[in-house]
């Protein structure tokens, strides 16, 4: 894959080409040092295994419980950490080669993610966080945002200062923000934790069909409340991973 | 929109840091401005050609001892080893020899139907070591006149010690070159008369000065031959005015130094060390205070740390997080030379007429205002470097 290099210091957006496979080849987080044949090192499918994920494969639900290393797992394909052993590769490109103006590149227009910690800034609105990542990339409207705080029904919560949200409405305006990019990869850490069955297939239903349309993957991780893809009419295939 | 960048990022600036940063760098700079500023307007005195600090002329002979008089102490002229070892010397630039007469010249002027007559002496310096620039310095035999140039001293002597007290007219620097004079010069079996004319006066030489083609041609047709002496004065022009090195050098040697240069050398030299003092000190300020912003600016992005990753995830690079952080540094920095700019160019302007009062010319404020354009610079290129490190540092959680 040709990754030209981008410009960190402007907006400026270069062509890069879609990322078609999201490859892991021996892969165990530092901390995992020393206990390879321990739980859950042992148990894992991902951990020191070679694995490919696809962007046309629909969608990835990773299952694991707390402490397999799983927001590890999102944090490594993000780029925001590399205490890792073994490599990533995107496509044929191993991701420690990557310089910080190709991960800006990446982050604004083939990886979307959404932390499990989200991430809000408390002292903007719900509007303007989304805002602060929808400038960079262009990708939607206000009108846009506001349908789909609205179809997440905490469009009446636009104005208010995240800070005094509650979790569930936090979540809810960071799966927002979170597809204000194009992507070929959505990666959604415990992205219904604190939502209700009602709302979890609404927000399923509204990633399958933004991920539909951008004709990218989903990956999203669960320690036992997972996003319900498959609950609803248009169910991408899922593909069960355990970490 | 990007409002809410600056929106988030604003947060935890020390308003009080800034200010505090802003008010020590803004005493260094003026200090560092106006030190520049006083040096280039004082340096045209220190090393102008022709103002009274001027580029370091040194008059020197040797002591005259009783015994001299008796006929009995050494030579007091120059050997050519000993001017050898001047010219050696690191803060020698040129050494010129006095040519002294080896014939007996009397002078003689013709004043409201008075006739004076005196004997006098001539000596003859190289041209490029007179500080006056006359018309008609030269000596052409076919057609002689002979041009001279007096010490100030003498004529103000004449004026105020001679003339008022018996009775005859003072003389103006102008004046004197209008009064018919002769010189008849004696030797070698020779008795001329030859006319002369005082074409300037001098107050670095403290003689009676003549072309050196003059005296050099008077030389060779009326002294005696095997009468030629060697120079029993030289004068040195320094490299620098007041190098205490000359001083040392000249006592060693139990050489003499003519007339009061040595002071306005001295004068000089005091000068150029205070400025320098001056000059360190507001750098040291300027640093201290450099060193207040860069700890504010450290912990205001400590404190945003979290910030900082956190938009990077979403995508911004390091510069456009960084860019309003670039911005007020810049904003604060511009204004702190600014500031510092008018308030020294306002202390020059307060003391550019008292030194014109002495004949120092301002040197234009452009060495000054480059001095601080540089200095702002660089500190604000230091702070941004700094920036951008913290910055980037904070791009990967691990």
């Amino acid at each position: 894959m040709m990754m030209p290099t981008t410009n960190s210091r402007t907006n400026k957006t270069l062509t890069m080409k879609r990322i078609e496979t999201i490859k892991l080849d021996n892969v165990l987080p530092r901390v995992f040092a020393g206990s390879e044949h321990d739980s859950p090192v042992r148990d894992s499918q991902v951990w020191l295994h070679s694995l490919t994920l696809r962007r046309d494969a629909g969608a990835y639900l990773v299952e694991a419980e707390s402490g397999t290393g799983k927001s590890s797992l999102c944090s490594f394909v993000y780029g925001n950490r590399r205490d890792y052993t073994g490599r990533i590769f995107f496509d044929d490109r191993d991701l420690a080669s990557l310089s910080v103006g190709e991960w800006c590149e990446i982050r604004r227009r083939h990886i979307a993610l959404l932390p499990q910690e989200m991430r809000l800034f408390p002292e903007l609105t719900a509007l303007e966080n989304i805002q602060i990542k929808n400038r960079l990339t262009d990708a939607c409207s206000e009108a846009e945002i506001r349908r789909r705080l609205e179809a997440l029904e905490i469009g009446h919560k636009a104005d208010a200062p995240a800070g005094l949200l509650s979790i569930g409405q936090q979540q809810r305006v960071a799966i927002v923000r979170a597809l204000c990019q194009p992507f070929d990869f959505l990666i959604l850490d415990e992205p219904v934790s604190h939502l209700d069955r009602r709302n979890n297939l609404i927000v399923a239903a509204i990633i399958a069909q933004a991920a539909r349309e951008a004709q990218a993957a989903v990956i999203t991780t669960s320690v036992g409340n997972p996003l319900l893809l498959s609950d609803i009419d248009t169910a991408p295939a899922i593909n069960t991973i355990k970490l | 929109m990007s409002n809410n960048v600056w929106k988030l990022l604003r947060r935890n600036i020390s308003v009080s840091q800034i200010v505090g940063y802003a008010i020590a760098n803004l005493v260094g700079l003026s200090i560092i401005i106006a030190a520049v500023q006083f040096y280039g307007d004082t340096s045209e005195a220190i090393s102008g050609e022709d103002s009274f600090l001027s580029k370091d002329y040194v008059i020197i002979s040797k002591k005259v001892s009783a015994l001299n008089t008796m006929g009995a102490g050494g030579d007091t002229s120059f050997s050519p080893d000993e001017i050898k070892d001047i010219e050696r010397q690191s803060w020698t630039r040129r050494v010129g020899q006095f040519t002294g007469a080896d014939f007996s010249v009397m002078a003689a002027i013709e004043m409201g139907g008075r006739r004076m007559s005196t004997y006098l002496f001539f000596e003859a310096i190289p041209d490029q070591f007179l500080d006056i620039n006359p018309r008609d310095w030269s000596f052409d035999p076919a057609n002689p006149v002979i041009p001279v140039i007096m010490s100030k001293d003498y004529l103000t002597l004449y004026n105020f010690g001679f003339a008022t007290t018996r009775n005859m007219p003072q003389l103006s620097e102008g004046l004197i070159g209008t009064v018919p004079m002769t010189m008849t010069l004696s030797g070698n079996g020779l008795h001329e008369t030859l006319p002369a004319r005082i074409v300037g006066f001098s107050s670095r030489l403290n003689t009676i000065a003549v072309p050196q083609s003059f005296l050099d041609w008077a030389n060779e047709r009326y002294a005696a031959p095997g009468d030629r002496r060697n120079p029993s004065r030289l004068i040195i022009e320094a490299n620098t005015a007041g190098d205490p090195a000359i001083a040392k050098y000249i006592k060693r040697h139990g050489y003499e130094i003519a007339g009061d240069k040595a002071d306005n050398s001295k004068a000089a030299y005091f000068l150029r060390v205070v400025t320098t003092i001056v000059l360190t000190v507001g750098i040291i300020i300027s640093l201290l205070a450099f060193f207040i912003l860069m700890l504010s600016i450290y912990l205001l992005l400590q404190k945003n740390k979290q910030k900082l990753h956190d938009l990077m995830l979403l995508g911004y690079s390091p510069g456009q997080v960084a860019r309003p952080y670039y911005l007020l540094i810049g904003a604060v920095n511009a204004g702190v030379l600014v500031l510092s700019l008018t308030a020294a160019l306002t202390a020059a302007s307060w003391w550019s007429p008292r030194l014109a009062d002495i004949g120092m010319a301002s040197s234009g404020p452009w060495a000054a205002i480059c001095a601080g354009v540089v200095i702002v610079a660089l500190l604000t290129c230091a702070n941004a470097l700094a920036i951008r490190r913290i910055v980037h540092r904070n791009f990967y959680a691990s």
